[in-house]
């Protein structure tokens, strides 16, 4: 057969999903089932003092706090959310009970003549607030070098900060989990990407065993990390439910209350110290890292982690001290979001390097190039860049293809240029792999091939991808390979569908056993092969200091973005975004392609029109009308290309893809804006109403 | 369960306004999201609804060589398809939403939602369009200025429809439409601007000008659009920074969650003094 | 109040309240789950149908303006060539990732090729806009209905 693994092959759901076959959970009913509706809170910060509820007519249920079995609190990284609110609320959003019920007019009925008094309290709202009070959830810091040495020799100090504004995810199928007590078992079906997330979630809070509990993923209509620990909230909430009333219980969330109460991309505020050598080049770096967490802190410690591992770029900076913060405040928690803290830093470091080029008189690509880290290069994290790292070769494509040079120097008042070069972190932070054990199943059954892995599609094409893996691998048809239905009671646990992971650590394995199961393929009818992942050996980590490989190998890309400002309004006209990427190896062009496209048009939403403020812990920006995602009208030109750059450890040599995209398309346009306007760009997103006072303070 | 009322004609649903307490509907595109409460639930509508776009006298096209009577339910899409409205207006409706949105939405609804940034607002303020308002009993013709009062505040009496809208069958000799929105498609207004210029020589004859989302209605003011008129077209250099001046004075945007007031009171100024440059240019 | 249409294909007489939206009635009245609801405010366009041959978007029209109409879901759809140049073309040019919009798309689709059956670019993006996807970036959709109109010369 000895196909290609990157020729395109047609997603296994397409055709389901265009005629409208596919079903999501909105679309799935259950015998008997029961709506529910949630009563958020109405301030940001304070104490429950009474609840007055109406007559509850029967077959109505309300639920709260003191429904829980077991513990009141979501279980993830940090486990400080409560499923319902107890006595005191945190953010104007929060849940503190649900109303349970077959009629959903009388549901809104009785929510509407719910009344809760509060003891409202000083909210803390802002960065700035939390900082001078403290408010904090994590402090972590690592470094490389001796900073205060170089500092002490520098030639110049550089001081300088950066800021980026919140995100929404707007999967356009809004968040939804039915949750069904038969047979002594939970049964929850929803939206989502982690089941086994949910399943630990569930345990803590109903007090069941493993056994009892099961999570069954559904067609999922979009999630960009917005499903990844959030749903384990709805799971618990439906469980309980479904556990007092005796009903199946759905949970389909409105848009607006899934913009105001669903977790978001956290806020960045990054400071800069840099010291020039006599080169002027940068021979220390101090960076303060500052995230915004939102009311309780739940995944973020490790959304910091990556945002502060991810700090230095690709960039060999010989001093290094970086400090991360995550600061608590009144509003939204925040969560994961494609990227998960890497675009934030990522941002903020090439718009730093673009500015201090531009302060010192030199052109910002060729002053990037001389910081550039190479293979074998010590990371900041004092690990070792292992494998190639092609960024000369991406650069020289990418520079060919946009042609840059020439636009960098000739281009006409009103437009500009720019280059933006980004990393990602392929896997799991740190030592996360490892502790994860991530775990598949590939089974021979006759002429077919079960592939059984905890890794759900949630558009991305994981099904389509994995499936190719094994068929290419064992040589046999796609209609061959079986793609397990992700069930919790059926397949083992590979680890969450995040970080960029499954096509390298799921698909790698399924490699491996597929290819294990190859030779024994004619002589066994059936059999079964289980592989757990390990980190190869030569990769170190220390997670206490935060010292060794923060990675076990890299994702990288470049992007350059070409742009006209409108000199009336200051609108944004992008006329051609290129991208240039090196994911080790490509498994489907095609698929692929859409992950790049759609991730820099979703990161180019975070840069233009996604703003979303808060005024008094009230997000402004509530609904699709006011927060707007990119339509087909705000999409450029864009042309991709990949550089190959095999990695030993990844299925035919692929590294990670999936969030590499987004962290390109803001700092290239930023970086273009800012040539067009002659002004720096320290924030994002650029709307023309900061546009005019950024010319306004130049002038 | 409620009651909604689907009359066959104009004289039938002014009878049934003029006994009951109704909520029209006429393509719904501002009503359904206002009232909205949820998956499966009903809109809140405050009263009984009143179903109107179907009405056949309510969607009716005449054109003569003085007048255009444009029918309030007649749907944006029909409307653009008709291309016999002035450029000015025809430019202000495709830029509305989106083509399934102006496939139901009307006209009649986006006057009287009176949405500080409705988008036909402003053409028809600045081209003196008048409004037909029929009752049972009676029928009234009135402007623009006289049936908005502020921001979805309607003169509308209660036994009244709003049935059709009159504008002048005219073309001007120079306009300018401009509109600023929150994204490139699906656009809301963040601010507009309508400009409309007719000359007599080297002179300007008629000068209409009309600001949109700047304020509680649409911002227009004849004081200042007079002292233009009769201007002659080199010397409006001269007079042009008293006239931002004047209109400086009476823009009054606010800050919300699409724009800020500094932005839109700045970009309103610098695309009507674009304006007039290119009047000079003519 | 009683209201009569047509519903791909098929007349159908309904007792409904006047307000009810279309969305809620074709979605949990008539079973037909391919028309989605992203967001209730005619933003997202996961709803549309062809109301009478043009794209209209579901979630917004009440049920006394569906009286009389002719309503068109991708169920209705489904058997005819169109539809399966639609489909076959959004598969080759990888339009469809988590699917939730496609259906929408789908209708916007058909009811530009209906009206203008060799579109340019430009005419495509005025047709899909108001189809909001947050998967694909757009482009491989625009593709996908310039193949669609490539491969089905004489069908619209």
């Amino acid at each position: 057969m000895a196909k290609k693994i990157s020729d395109s092959i047609n997603r296994v759901d397409g055709s389901d999903k265009i005629s409208g076959r596919a079903k999501y959970i909105s679309d799935v009913y259950f015998k008997n089932q029961y709506y529910a509706r949630t009563l958020r809170s109405e301030i940001a910060k304070g104490r429950i003092l009474s609840i007055d509820f109406p007559e509850i007519p029967e077959n109505y249920f309300v639920i709260d706090k003191d429904d829980i079995p077991g513990l009141n609190q979501m279980r993830t990284v940090i486990s400080d959310n409560p499923i319902f609110a107890d006595n005191e609320v945190n953010y104007i959003g929060q849940p503190i009970l649900l109303v349970v019920g077959p009629d959903r007019e009388i549901i809104a009925e009785i929510i509407d003549q719910i009344e809760v008094t509060y003891q409202k309290e000083k909210p803390i709202l802002t960065l700035e607030e939390a900082e001078q009070k403290a408010s904090l959830f994590s402090d972590f810091d690592y470094s490389k070098g001796d900073v205060e040495n170089a500092f002490n020799n520098a030639s110049q100090i550089i001081t300088d900060q950066y800021e980026t504004g919140f995100q929404e995810h707007i999967y356009i199928e809004p968040q939804g989990i039915t949750a069904v007590h038969r047979d002594n078992k939970m049964f929850v079906f929803g939206s989502m990407q982690c089941p086994f997330y949910i399943q630990g979630a569930l345990e803590d809070v109903l007090c069941w065993p493993e056994d009892r509990l099961r999570v069954i993923h559904t067609t999922t209509g979009g999630a960009f990390g917005g499903k990844e620990e959030f749903p384990s909230m709805i799971a618990c909430q439906a469980a309980v439910a479904a556990l007092k009333t005796g009903h199946p219980v759905k949970i389909i969330y409105d848009r607006d209350e899934d913009i105001i109460a669903s977790t978001k991309r956290h806020p960045s505020l990054v400071k800069y110290k840099a010291a020039l050598d006599k080169n002027n080049k940068v021979s220390a770096l101090e960076i303060n890292v500052k995230f915004n967490a939102g009311a309780y802190s739940g995944i973020s410690p490790v959304v910091l982690e990556r945002g502060i591992f991810s700090a230095a770029n690709v960039y060999n900076f010989p001093n290094v001290k970086v400090n991360g913060k995550n600061y608590q405040t009144n509003s939204v928690p925040c969560g994961a979001f494609r990227g998960f803290g890497a675009p934030q830093t990522i941002f903020s470091m090439e718009m730093f390097m673009h500015n201090l080029a531009r302060k010192l008189g030199q052109d910002p690509l060729k002053f990037k190039k001389k910081h550039l880290i190479k293979r074998g290069d010590t990371t900041s994290t004092g690990g070792t860049m292992h494998g190639q790292v092609k960024m000369p070769e991406i650069i020289e494509k990418i520079t060919k293809m946009s042609n840059y040079e020439e636009k960098f120097n000739n281009l006409s008042e009103n437009r500009g240029i720019g280059i933006s070069l980004f990393i990602h972190g392929c896997g799991f932070t740190g030592d996360g792999e490892n502790n994860i054990k991530g775990k598949i199943t590939l089974e021979k059954k006759g002429e077919q091939a079960i592939v059984k892995v905890s890794s759900t599609d949630m558009g991305q094409g994981a099904e389509t991808s994995l499936r190719k893996i094994v068929s290419y691998t064992l040589e046999i048809p796609m209609e061959k390979v079986i793609y397990k239905k992700v069930d919790t009671g059926k397949v083992p646990d590979s680890g969450p569908t995040v970080a960029s992971r499954t096509v390298m650590i799921v698909g790698g394995l399924l490699r491996s056993a597929a290819l294990e199961m190859k030779e024994k393929w004619k002589q066994k009818q059936s059999m079964e092969i289980s592989k757990i992942y390990a980190h190869p050996d030569y990769l170190k980590w220390d997670n206490d200091t935060y010292q060794g490989d923060a990675y076990p190998i890299y994702s990288f890309g470049a992007n350059v973005v070409e742009v006209e400002v409108d000199p009336i309004t200051l609108e944004l006209d992008i006329q051609n975004l290129y991208a240039v990427y090196d994911v080790g190896t490509v498994i489907d062009e095609k698929g692929l392609r859409g992950q790049m496209e759609g991730g820099i048009v979703q990161g180019l939403g975070w840069a233009t029109t996604e703003v979303m403020e808060t005024n008094q812990g009230q997000l402004m920006q509530s609904s699709m009308t006011d927060y707007k995602i990119p339509t087909i009208k705000d999409v450029p030109e864009i042309e991709c290309d990949f550089v190959t750059n095999p990695y030993e450890f990844g299925p035919f040599g692929a590294k990670c893809a999936g969030e590499l995209p987004f962290n390109g398309p803001a700092p290239a346009l930023a970086a273009a804006v800012s040539h067009a306007l002659s002004v720096p760009i320290k924030k994002i997103p650029l709307r023309p109403e900061n546009l005019l006072k950024e010319i306004k303070n130049e002038n | 369960m409620v009651k909604g009322y689907r009359p066959d004609s104009l004289q039938e649903a002014l009878e049934i306004k003029s006994d009951h307490a109704t909520s029209i509907i006429a393509g719904g595109t501002d009503l359904m999201v206002q009232k909205a409460r949820g998956t499966g639930l009903k809109p809140g509508l405050k009263n009984n609804p009143l179903f109107i776009s179907h009405l056949p006298e309510l969607r009716k096209f005449e054109t003569s060589d003085k007048f255009i009577r444009i029918g309030a339910c007649l749907t944006l899409s029909e409307l653009v398809e008709k291309g016999e409205l002035p450029t000015p207006l025809l430019n202000a409706i495709d830029e509305i939403a989106s083509i399934p949105l102006r496939n139901i939405a009307t006209m009649g609804g986006n006057i009287c939602n009176a949405s500080p940034a409705g988008d036909t607002l402003p053409y028809l303020y600045a081209a003196d369009a008048r409004l037909l308002l029929q009752s049972i009993h009676e029928e009234r013709v009135i402007t623009l200025d006289e049936f908005i009062y502020g921001p979805g505040q309607i003169t509308l009496e209660s036994g009244e429809i709003l049935t059709d809208i009159i504008i002048d069958n005219k073309a001007y000799d120079f306009n300018f439409y401009k509109k600023v929105g929150t994204s490139k498609g699906m656009a809301l207004s963040k601010l507009s601007f309508t400009g409309l210029v007719n000359f007599d020589g080297d002179k300007i004859s008629e000068f209409r000008a009309a600001f949109g989302a700047v304020g509680p209605t649409v911002v227009h003011s004849p004081k200042i659009e007079d002292k233009v008129t009769g201007i002659k077209i080199e010397n409006l250099s001269d007079i042009a920074p008293e006239i931002e001046n004047e209109y400086r004075k009476i823009i009054s945007p606010i800050d919300d969650s699409r724009s800020t007031r500094e932005y839109r009171l700045e970009t309103s100024l610098r695309i009507f003094h674009n304006f007039l440059e290119e009047i000079s240019n003519y | 109040m009683k209201i009569e249409f047509e519903i791909n294909n098929t007349q159908k007489i309904l007792e409904v309240d006047p307000a009810r939206r279309l969305l809620d009635i074709l979605r949990e009245d008539l079973d037909l789950t391919s028309v989605k609801e992203g967001c209730g405010q005619g933003e997202c366009g996961a709803c549309m149908v062809l109301m009478d041959d043009k794209a209209v978007n579901s979630c917004l029209i009440p049920a006394g303006n569906v009286h009389g109409k002719n309503i068109t879901t991708v169920e209705g759809l489904r058997s005819t060539e169109q539809y399966k140049t639609i489909e076959q073309a959004f598969l080759d040019a990888g339009s469809v990732q988590c699917g939730f919009c496609t259906p929408g798309m789908v209708i916007s689709a058909e009811a530009l090729l209906r009206k203008n059956p060799d579109p340019d670019e430009d005419e495509i993006k005025e047709a899909l806009e108001g189809n909001l996807c947050r998967c694909t970036g757009y482009n491989m959709i625009i593709e996908g209905v310039k193949l669609a109109a490539e491969r089905g010369q004489g069908l619209w």
